[in-house]
Formats: C-alpha cells, sequence, structure tokens
C-alpha cells in the first residue's frame, strides 16, 4: 500500500516537473509565452479541462472509464443555451440540468455495477443516446446564448479584485482542495480506492458497489455538466460537439496525472498536473506554427512520450 | 427416465453454447432482416445483396480487425482501427496510386496489408513491452494518424483503378473471406490457445509459461494487418481518398464487437460474432434510413439497441450461471 502511494506521489511529482519544463521550453523559443494574458488564457483553459476531468478520475479509480463525458459537456452546454435563451431564469436552468445529468450519470453506474457491462460501451451508448435526444429537441440548430455573469467568470480578461484571473481559476482551486480532501479523507474516498483495488475484499468491507458507482457517475456527468455550462460562457454560443475534445484529453491527463487505467490508485492533483501538462502541449505546438493536423498528431507522439516516461503499467511478472 | 431426455439436454446444450459464442447479436440479426426485407423488398432482393454486402463490408472489416487486441484482455483495445483505416486509404490513393502511378493489385493489397500490420506492430509494442495501458497507446496512435492523415490528405481527391472498384460490390465478400480464411489458420496455431489464456486470465497464463508479451504484441500485429484490408475495402467502396470517414469508424467497430458477445474484458468472444455485431448496425441504420428519419434519431436508436442488446445478453449470462449454480 505504502509502495503504491508512493508511486502514485512520484507520478504526481513527474507530471507536475514535466508542465513546469514545458512552460519553460515555451518561455525560451516562443516570444511572449509567459506573458500575462498568455499565462492567463493557459490557466482558464487549463481550469476547463480539469473540471472536465474530475468525474474522470473518480470513475477511472473505482476501475472503470466514462466516455460518455463529452456528449454530457454538449448535453449541458446545448440545453443551457435553449432554456435560458427561451427566459427561463438561469438558477432554474442549472438546477434542471444538473439534475438530468445526475440521472444520467447514474444511470450510466447502475446499468454498468448492476449488470457487470464494461462501462466503456455502456457509456459509450448512453453518450449517444443522449446527443441524439439532445439533436433531436433542437433539430440540429441550437440557439442561446450564456448569461453575461457566466461568461464574466470563464473570461480570459477577467479579474478578482487586484489579481487578474477570471473567478473561474480560484473557484477552480477551492474545488480541488476540496476534492482531494473527499479523496483521502472521506469514507467515500476510501471506498472508492478499496472498490478501484479490489472489488471483491471491498464487497466483504460491506461496500455496497451498486450504490458507489452510481454516486461516481452521478459526479461524473454533474461535472461534465458543469464544464458544459462554463463552456459556454467560454465559446458564446451553444454547441453540440463543444465536448468532443475532451474524449481522449480527459483520459489523457489522468493518464499523465499518473492514475492508473486498472483503478484503485490515483489522484486528482495529478490529473490537474495532466490538464496543464496538456495546455501546455497545445500551446507550444501552436506557437511554433504547426497546423492543426500536424498540433494533432504531435500531441499524440508527445503523449506516449510521457506515458512511456513514467505511466507505465506492472510486468505481469510482478502482479502475481 | 427415456432416452428423449439428454437428447433435448444436448440439444440445449449446444444452443447454448452457440449463445454464449455470439450473444444476443444472431436473434437480433433475424428481427432485423424480417424488419428489412419488410420493409424495403426491392433493397434487400437477392439482386442487391452484392451492393449490400459492399456498403457493409468497411464496418464488418472494422470490427473483425477490433476483436484480435480485445481478446488478448488486461484492457486490451485498438481505438486506432478506424484511423488505420484512413491511412492506408490516403497511401494507397494519394501516395501509390496518384503520385506514383502504381496501380497493379500486386502492389496494392500487400501494401495495404503491409501497412496496417506494421502500425499494429507499433501499437503492439507500445501496449505489450513499452506497456502502456493500450487505450492510451492506441490513442496516441489514433492522433499521430489522423494528424497525419490529415496533411497528407487536406481535402479529399483521387480515383481508384477499375479492379479495386469491382471490390465495392459483391466481390467484397473476397477480402472479408480472406481475413475469415486467415483467422480459420491462426485458430489452429497454438497462439490462438495461448491469446485466450492470456484474455481470461493472464497470471495464470504466465505462470503456465506462456509468453503473455509476445502474445498480446502479436494479437495487435493481426488487428493492425486486418484493419490495413478493411482500409483497402473502405477505398474500393469510396473510391476515392478521404481523410474524415475513416476516423468514425473506431466507436461503431467497438460497438458492433460488444454487441457480438465479444467480452471487452478479453478472452472470450470470435470473429464470427463480431462480423454479425456489424452486420446488426448495419441493419439497424438501412431501417431507420429507410424511415428517412434524421441521423438524430438514428443516434437515439442505435445507441438503445447498443445499451439493450448488452444488458440482455449480461442478464442472459447471469440467468445461465444461477440455473447451473
Amino acid at each position: 500500500m505504502k509502495l503504491s502511494f508512493e508511486t502514485t506521489g512520484a507520478r504526481v511529482a513527474g507530471a507536475i516537473a514535466i508542465a513546469a519544463g514545458l512552460h519553460l521550453v515555451g518561455a525560451l523559443v516562443i516570444d511572449g509565452y509567459s506573458s500575462p494574458f498568455s499565462i492567463r488564457a493557459m490557466l482558464v483553459l487549463a481550469c476547463l479541462l480539469a473540471v472536465a476531468c474530475v468525474g474522470q478520475t473518480l470513475t477511472i479509480i473505482i476501475g472503470g472509464i466514462d466516455l460518455s463525458i463529452p456528449f454530457v459537456i454538449g448535453f449541458a452546454n446545448v440545453v443551457a443555451a435553449q432554456l435560458y435563451g427561451e427566459g427561463m431564469s438561469f438558477a432554474l436552468v442549472c438546477a434542471i440540468v444538473g439534475v438530468l445529468a445526475l440521472g444520467i450519470g447514474a444511470l450510466n453506474g447502475a446499468i454498468s455495477a448492476g449488470l457487470a457491462i464494461h462501462p466503456l460501451i455502456v457509456t459509450l451508448g448512453i453518450g449517444t443516446i443522449i446527443q441524439g435526444c439532445v439533436l433531436v429537441w433542437t433539430r440540429g440548430f441550437p440557439s442561446g446564448s450564456a448569461p453575461a455573469a457566466v461568461t464574466q467568470f470563464v473570461s480570459i480578461g477577467g479579474s478578482v479584485g487586484p489579481v487578474p484571473v477570471p473567478w473561474l481559476v480560484p473557484c477552480f482551486v477551492v474545488l480541488s482542495a476540496l476534492i482531494i480532501v473527499i479523496l483521502n479523507r472521506t469514507p467515500y474516498g476510501r471506498r472508492l480506492f478499496a472498490l478501484g483495488s479490489n472489488p471483491r475484499a471491498a464487497a466483504l468491507a460491506l461496500i455496497d458497489p451498486l450504490r458507489m458507482w452510481m454516486i461516481t457517475y452521478a459526479f461524473s456527468a454533474l461535472f461534465a455538466a458543469v464544464a458544459g455550462v462554463l463552456l459556454l460562457g467560454f465559446t458564446g454560443s451553444a454547441y453540440g460537439d463543444v465536448g468532443q475534445p475532451y474524449l481522449f484529453q480527459t483520459i489523457a491527463a489522468v493518464v499523465i496525472g499518473g492514475t492508473a487505467l486498472v483503478g484503485g490508485s490515483g489522484s486528482f492533483l495529478g490529473t490537474v498536473a495532466g490538464a496543464v501538462v496538456l495546455t501546455e502541449i497545445n500551446t507550444l505546438l501552436i506557437g511554433l506554427g504547426l497546423r492543426p493536423s500536424m498540433v494533432q498528431a504531435a500531441l499524440g507522439f508527445v503523449i506516449l512520450l510521457l506515458v512511456s516516461l513514467y505511466g507505465r503499467e506492472a510486468h505481469v511478472r510482478n502482479t502475481i | 427416465m427415456t432416452a428423449a431426455a439428454p437428447e433435448s439436454q444436448r440439444r440445449e446444450g449446444l444452443l447454448h453454447a452457440i449463445w454464449q459464442r455470439v450473444g444476443l447479436a444472431p436473434v437480433l440479426l433475424t428481427a432485423l432482416l424480417v424488419v428489412n426485407v419488410w420493409l424495403n423488398p426491392a433493397r434487400f432482393g437477392p439482386a442487391a445483396w452484392g451492393t449490400l454486402i459492399g456498403l457493409a463490408a468497411p464496418l464488418i472489416g472494422a470490427a473483425l480487425a477490433s476483436t484480435p487486441a480485445i481478446l488478448g484482455g488486461r484492457g486490451g483495445i485498438d481505438v486506432s482501427v478506424g484511423p488505420t483505416m484512413g491511412f492506408v486509404n490516403a497511401i494507397l490513393v494519394k501516395v501509390l496510386i496518384m503520385n506514383l502511378g502504381l496501380s497493379s493489385p500486386f502492389i496494392i493489397v500487400p501494401m495495404a496489408f503491409v501497412i496496417g500490420a506494421g502500425i499494429g506492430a507499433v501499437n503492439g509494442f507500445l501496449a505489450a513491452y513499452v506497456r502502456i495501458q493500450p487505450i492510451v497507446a492506441t490513442l496516441g496512435t489514433y492522433l499521430i494518424l489522423v494528424g497525419v492523415t490529415l496533411t497528407i490528405l487536406p481535402a479529399p481527391m483521387g480515383t481508384i483503378p477499375h479492379w479495386l472498384k469491382t471490390l465495392s460490390g459483391p466481390f467484397s465478400i473476397i477480402p472479408i473471406g480472406a481475413i475469415f480464411l486467415a483467422w480459420w489458420g491462426i485458430r489452429r496455431l497454438p497462439f490462438y490457445d495461448h491469446l485466450m489464456a492470456t484474455g481470461s486470465d493472464d497470471r495464470a497464463a504466465y505462470t503456465a509459461g506462456i509468453a503473455v508479451s509476445a502474445v498480446r504484441f502479436f494479437s495487435y500485429v493481426i488487428t493492425g494487418a486486418f484493419a490495413g484490408i478493411a482500409g483497402l475495402m473502405l477505398t474500393a467502396l469510396i473510391g476515392s481518398a478521404d481523410a474524415n470517414i475513416a476516423p468514425t469508424f473506431t466507436l461503431i467497430a467497438i460497438s458492433a464487437v460488444a454487441l457480438g458477445g465479444v467480452s471487452l474484458a478479453g478472452g472470450r468472444g470470435s470473429l464470427f460474432g463480431a462480423a454479425i455485431g456489424a452486420i446488426d448496425i448495419f441493419l439497424i441504420q438501412s431501417a431507420l434510413t429507410f424511415f428517412n428519419v434524421s441521423t438524430f434519431v438514428l443516434q437515439i436508436a442505435y445507441g438503445s439497441i447498443l445499451v439493450i442488446a448488452i444488458s440482455l445478453t449480461a442478464v442472459e449470462d447471469r440467468v445461465a450461471k444461477a440455473r447451473k449454480a
């Protein structure tokens, strides 16, 4: 147990070091890479990605995976814009979107755990249904916009008192601290790690897997919905496919952050570092003047390089 | 007891064995075929079978290709199957046919196979020897392949030689048949048993002396080679080079594989099941297209059928287990 904690700790440290290293390289190679504006932009982008990654971290620790995140992001994005555009109060819109998201997530968890089906395929199926429903409802042309408060909340030019970052950043720091405390210091967190590392032993410790999976996937969908609403504020208008880049990016951030896909270990701090690493790489590559298609290819290459440096799994002989 | 009892028991056992191998997919297949023929006899009449097989071929190929890596277990999966098909499509049409003017089947077909197997070898090396979690390793190659393909091919272009076009109709059964023939051969090798043993329980397989890493490596090479052939089928169907079509095949193929009763945990399932799963998805799509519903409704129906089908398979498994106990 101690060993695995140390490994995770080392992986998190590795991810943070790489984020810092990438930033240093960027600052040396590209003019203005370390300018206040560019740092603010990267902070906002990394925060948005990290919010979407909350659920991916939790579901991977429990031993699953959540491919419905991009679809729930798109769902929240479009539904929030549409309802708000029809004149509903924004608090009510958030409540409706939040409750629906919790329901979607709970359904994901219930089917995966209750019937013992691989969550990869369940979340993909449910995600496809959700996206289809949203498209049918909006006839493929979502309308509406975000309230000014949300736009201000995530705006790169925003400021918190004298500090030149939007409110999103300090709020996200508080959220991360909360999640880290929940993972390490609460019964829920202990049950999550216990289920992920050994489901059979967890059942003997009177942990109800079905309940845990439903709660965890509900959380995952809720945070995806939050990311969707924040993205609505960021881009200004609704777009159903806004979450698609997050399908693989959330998984990559979690893995770069040192969380093993087999479950039972990992940390949210690592995921945050992973989100920063991905944002740095993206900014660096675009800054170097690469075409979007080449940025994508280079991103794939860098993910492989990083994960092969410190995200390797144990050999079978060491798992016996 | 009469002699009839063991006879019926045996028959039930056989049915059960078939069920276990392919799951709900054949039932769904029959139902969908009936619905489709009833809806649209002209499209599904015997005369149109060739065209239909041609339309379904790339998806069937993608599903067949996805299966070997999944059978290897411990999260084994190849999400780069779609982009591999796209990359093969781009290289064949843009580089070989357009730029180098090579259009002989004796160059094109082996090249599709070799490119696919090469990508599979990279995936296998990353997943089995570097030991990166397979979904992340193949995600890396996914991004690289999509990026490179888009760079070679910013817009759809090109034409294909006549012999390749003929592969899009009834003759598309040839590449599918070739894949099955190759798999039939592989099943006769000790490798196949090693793969299934590794997929069911890699630790037990390792202690039994199976070279687990090598087995997994070759499962990705096979997946890649089959994906190369699937890329050839896609090229035949679309008749040009297009970077945007192929990547979408990945997720549909994985759905088809799951629908076809292949366990995503590894060690259980067959290529036959995967093919039936793919045909199911194709038939769902064509039945819904007939109603002229929007692609949005199609998406809902497709997701629902996927979730319901795998749920029913899981429930059936439970009932079977409870009966046995």
